[in-house]
């Protein structure tokens, strides 16, 4: 087996929390490797260009890895799981083709058991990632308006909010009628050109990536000014497992090249940033001796406390054109009315609203999110005229809490182009969950219908929502019931490190990546503390 | 079925894309516009292919049973009839007949030209929003904090 030189610090995967990682160690002089099993992607590649741009959406760029299947991609077990997880396997990771909502968690959130009774508290608060929140926003570029009640004061967004059009001053309306919270959201997505990134054109479908780079994915954010502080990044380069040494540490890595090739990349320290289900498959797949039952799991809690976000979608149906195909698909307004515990609505813990854009051409024909396909047949023209540029979807995002028995393990025959075990995912809906969706559709109902819909459609649990694959490997002051410590160290094997969205105890209301690089870059810093 | 012999069958299935998306308002209907790409689909995945060739073989025999000159020559009430009876009896199959009709349909440069929008590439040309103002935020920014402090 070839044997890579020695570094001081191995990265496995270069998405979101890894490039943070990289970026900060780098910056401080520490030697870096990071092993990705994508590649770049090509400006060029994008469906864009494309005339046929939309089609793609459900085959080569699905956010499924499952439907995609590249050979980049690993497949997942998702049978028992009412929601498919997504991701994306590429420099960049699945910020290449995420809506970049830009939410912070907020102070709460991480201390759900202190102030609700549930769950259990973070062991770092809100005011030890906000200086990591505000640098972490001057690297992705934040579209945004400061003032929100919804949250702590915030440093000045680094663009404009990105343009409500019609659609959002519609919605807008009816948050007003109702007399709720609203703000324009926090999108990693600019406005104006800002670092030498160029600024959004409207075109639409950033979920399948962006050509231009207005919009933020660490592949053009982060990766570029790590790369030029030293930090070295092998694509195509999957690994098999996490190698000890023999004092218990871990020393590196034994990968797969771009050619198939069996490589060890050895390392001082191992960052393990795979995203919330990979992270948890190669721990488990790195049994030896001293671990059986995988890496840095005497707590026989790696793979278990699974949290998606549960989505439900709500979606008007309005009497006039909105102009739905303008602008970053995912984003506009966000609504935090119903965020805080309220045990009078019948569970704990809250949810966002976050308004989208309108459907595509395709997308209005098969029902898009909500999945009530237009009717075929001598209805279908009328049907689909009274739909096409008319909606509005309104996502319901619940904060999911962590059960043991939502998990993610190793499946015992299901494996990836190179032999490995594949992950195994077992989820169920939990009642709290399943209570908020459904009062978070009746509120979605009443502030559509405020705003003007004339019939509202909902689906009460989105299938391909699996986009935030977090805590499975939880972060804790106690071995016995946490993973990683407060600075993302395991406490089974001190010089290996988690910083994806793996380490979160709890998983909030809000989108997570804002909040998984600032405890990157909180990891980073302690590394480098450390070192000092 | 392979893509060959489904391609055979295209006059059977333009009638039954017809019938899925009948023109109307200045639209064609679908087995001009999406006839193509249900063969390309066909020929490019082997498990479309497969769904799509089984509905077909369901209408194809379902047709024969009910006139002797097939499909195309039924009324369009009595095919939508028995499309819906294959729909039921083969609701996958069905299924993805109708998405990939839809697929096809909506992607197609003349659908989307009908429909008010400039088909092609959405870069480098993007979208263009008029600048408005935002509404006046005042009202929920005197609320004050509505988070809790922790």
């Amino acid at each position: 087996m070839a044997t890579d030189d020695r570094s001081d610090v191995l990265v496995i995967g270069a998405g979101a929390s890894g490039a943070a990682v990289a970026w900060r160690l780098a910056g401080a002089g520490i030697g870096v490797v990071c092993l990705e099993q994508g590649d770049w992607v090509n400006p060029s590649a994008y469906p864009h260009w494309r005339a046929d741009w939309e089609l793609h959406r459900h085959t080569d760029w699905s956010a499924e890895p499952n439907v995609r299947r590249l050979t980049q991609d690993y497949p997942v077990n998702d049978q028992a799981s009412p929601i498919s997880p997504l991701m994306y396997n590429a420099v960049g990771g699945s910020t290449i083709h995420w809506s970049a909502h830009f939410p912070r968690f907020r102070p709460s959130d991480f201390r759900v058991k202190s102030l609700d009774g549930v769950a259990d508290d973070w062991p770092i608060d809100y005011a030890t990632l906000e200086p990591y929140f505000d640098l972490n926003d001057r690297m992705m570029g934040v579209a945004g308006i400061t003032g929100d009640p919804a949250y702590p004061p915030k440093s000045p967004r680094q663009t404009a909010p990105i343009p409500l059009d019609t659609l959002g001053l519609t919605i807008a309306r009816g948050f007003e009628r109702l007399g709720w919270h609203w703000w324009p959201s926090d999108s990693a997505i600019l406005t104006r050109d800002y670092d030498g990134r160029r600024a959004c054109v409207n075109c639409g479908p950033c979920d399948l990536g962006c050509p231009i780079g207005a919009k933020a994915s660490t592949d053009i954010t982060y990766w570029p000014k790590a790369l030029a502080a030293g930090a070295r990044l092998v694509t195509r380069a999957r690994v098999r497992e996490i190698t000890l040494g023999p004092d218990g540490l871990a020393d590196g890595a034994i990968y797969y090249d771009g050619d198939g090739r069996e490589r060890a990349q050895k390392a001082r320290a191992v960052v393990l940033a795979a995203n919330g289900i990979g992270t948890p498959r190669l721990l488990l797949n790195s049994r030896s001796a001293r671990f059986p039952d995988g890496l840095a799991n005497r707590s026989g809690l790696v793979g278990r406390n699974l949290m998606f976000h549960p989505y439900a979608m709500a979606r008007g149906v309005f009497d006039r054109p909105l102009g739905g195909h303008r602008g970053p698909i995912g984003c506009s307004i966000i609504s935090q009315e119903f965020y805080e515990t309220d045990l009078a609505r019948g569970f704990v813990r809250g949810y966002s609203f976050q308004v989208a854009r309108g459907l595509s051409p395709i997308a209005s024909a098969n029902g898009g999110s909500v999945g009530d396909r237009v009717p075929w047949g001598g209805e279908h023209r009328r049907a689909y005229a009274e739909r096409f540029d008319r909606t509005i979807t309104v996502a319901i995002i619940g904060e999911d809490l962590p059960e043991t028995d939502n998990r993610v393990d190793l499946d015992p025959t299901l494996t990836d182009s190179h032999g490995i075990p594949a992950p195994r995912v077992s989820y169920q809906l939990s009642e709290n969950s399943r209570r908020m969706l459904d009062h978070g559709i009746a509120r979605a109902r009443e502030v559509l219908l405020a705003a003007g819909a004339r019939e509202v459609a909902f689906n009460p649990l989105l299938r391909a929502g699996g986009w935030h694959l977090m805590g499975t490997a939880r972060m804790g002051r106690d071995p016995a019931t946490s993973v990683v410590d407060a600075e993302g160290r395991c406490h089974d094997v001190p010089n290996l490190y988690i910083v994806d969205g793996s380490v979160m105890v709890t998983c909030a209301g809000v989108n997570p990546t804002s909040t998984i690089q600032a405890v990157a870059l909180h990891v980073a810093d302690g590394m480098i503390r450390r070192r000092a | 079925m392979t893509p060959e012999r489904l391609a055979a069958k295209r006059d059977l299935l333009r009638a039954v894309l017809d019938t899925l998306v009948p023109a109307g308002d200045g639209f064609p209907e679908s087995g001009a516009l999406a006839l193509d790409h249900l063969l390309a689909i066909a020929g490019a995945s082997a498990e479309a292919g497969s769904l799509l060739a089984r509905a077909l073989d369901a209408v194809e025999t379902a047709a024969r049973a009910d006139a002797a000159r097939g499909f195309a020559g039924l009324s369009v009430a009595r095919r939508e009839d028995l499309l819906r009876a294959v729909e039921r009896l083969h609701p996958e199959a069905f299924d993805a007949l109708v998405r990939h009709t839809y697929d096809g349909f909506y992607s197609h440069p003349a659908t989307i030209a009908r429909l008010g929008l400039e088909p092609g590439p959405v870069q480098p040309r993007g979208h263009r929003i008029e600048p408005a103002a935002l509404p006046d935020l005042a009202r929920v920014a005197a609320r004050g904090p509505i988070f809790r402090r922790a």
